[in-house]
């Protein structure tokens, strides 16, 4: 009977396949297709640029959009959670808050990787983008922590959902920092906002994100689903116990 | 049978009071990291970019401290020895102010003409070595000597049609 359990349906099939094709498709043209940044000073006529490192640009991108969106999901859902104190509130912010600290470690690590050639440096501690990723990161590492922290998950989901709707918060402040402490970052400006970006690069870029958007739904979804599992599985284990224990008492 | 176990009050508490110890443990965990994370932050929070022109204007204030600089390297870049060291001597600017710098060690792999960097040292009030090879120097009779080195890259991906960040242009 377990056995045939499972968290796939047709429709997260589907996901999943046009997920790892567009995947595909991204890889071929960040890495293959696209031209590497170099430009050309008008002076002195000498290469500049980012060279191949701005391939990662097609991953470090989508990934911290989707990052925000999953911690946004997983604040929503918390806050319904409060509201109506269900289950499905509860997973749904326990799966969105799982795959975004995944997708946050993630920018983390391919923004030290362009990081190195590109500025220099693989880390910067003085700067205010890099550190308060880093703390969005590890105020919901502790949200996981936290929720691991109890046996029964419904204990977890009421002070989780505080954590999650303070950790938020941090989200406007990366994103605005590059403008509110500009010479604090290192890091650049928003591409897109200021749309410096055109051509096949900016349609590699657009297809990153819609491929890590649908990889992350797919991730939630699945997530979900297991967590779902392992409420009904949690739910018939007291129940069982409660009839085994009152055949017990019968007996005696 | 085993779910049974878990139901009688002596399981229960047990289950109470290792989630409670497991719940201070990560809590305690968090904070250290945070409060790590923030002091690590805090304590380079003075080690913020002064543009050229900045530099410039506190120069007196700012010499014999350390601190950061953000500017655009101009053509005429080259390298020399200056007391048995070899040291790479350029013009930096924001806007039309330019001052001239002394970097000792590897430059960044993006370091050229037009690419933002930031430079952290020292004012010094003399002469960079060579300073009739530099084409755009204030010849002021200070340099900025620096150490380190990390790029600040803009956010243009237009290829021929990128704006580039000169000084000389503005």
């Amino acid at each position: 009977m377990t056995s045939s359990i499972t968290t796939a349906s047709k429709g997260s099939k589907i996901l999943g396949m046009t997920s790892i094709v567009g995947f595909a498709v991204l890889v071929l043209l960040a890495f293959f297709a696209t031209d590497p940044d170099i430009r050309f000073h008008p002076e002195t006529g000498e290469e500049f640029g980012q060279f191949d490192a701005v391939r990662l640009l097609y991953l470090h991108v989508p990934l911290i959009i989707v990052t925000y969106l999953a911690f946004v999901i997983c604040a929503i859902a918390s806050a319904g959670y409060l509201v109506k104190l269900t289950f499905w509130w509860d997973s749904m912010a326990h799966a969105a808050g799982e795959v975004g600290t995944l997708t946050c470690a993630l920018v983390l690590i391919t923004g030290s990787i362009w990081g190195r050639p590109v500025w220099n440096t693989w880390w910067e501690w003085g700067d205010v983008r890099v550190m308060s990723t880093l703390i969005l990161f590890l105020l919901f590492l502790g949200y996981l922590a936290l929720r691991g922290a109890f046996v029964s998950p419904q204990r977890a989901a009421r002070p989780a959902a505080i954590v999650a709707l303070i950790a938020v918060l941090d989200i406007p402040l990366i994103n605005r920092s590059v403008e509110w402490w500009e010479n604090r970052t290192l890091h650049q400006k928003s591409t897109l906002s200021e749309l410096k970006i055109e051509d096949l690069t900016l349609f590699t870029l657009m297809l990153g994100i819609l491929v890590s958007l649908l990889v992350m739904s797919w991730l939630i979804l699945h997530r979900f689903r297991v967590a779902w599992l392992e409420h009904v599985e949690f739910e018939q284990g007291i129940k069982t116990a409660i009839e085994e224990r009152r055949q017990m008492d019968n007996e005696d | 049978m085993k779910l049974l176990e878990e139901l009688t009050p002596r399981q229960d508490r047990i289950e109470k009071k290792n989630s409670g110890l497991l719940t201070k443990f990560a809590g305690v965990l968090l904070l250290v990291t945070v409060v790590i994370v923030l002091f690590k932050t805090l304590g380079n929070a003075s080690l913020f970019f002064y543009p050229v022109d900045e530099a410039v204007e506190k120069r007196v204030e700012l010499q014999d401290r350390r601190f950061r600089v953000i500017g655009t390297p101009q053509p005429g870049i080259f390298e020399t020895m200056l007391s048995g060291r070899q040291v790479l001597v350029f013009t930096l600017c924001t806007g039309d102010i330019y001052a001239d710098v002394v970097h000792e060690g590897d430059p960044a792999e993006l370091f050229n003409p037009g690419v933002p960097v930031v430079l952290q040292g020292v004012w010094r009030e003399i002469q960079p070595p060579s300073v009739e090879k530099l084409l755009y120097s204030p010849n002021d009779g200070w340099h900025i000597e620096t150490d380190s080195m990390v790029v600040k890259h803009d956010n243009d991906y237009r290829s021929d049609r990128a704006e580039l960040e000169s000084c000389s242009s503005e």
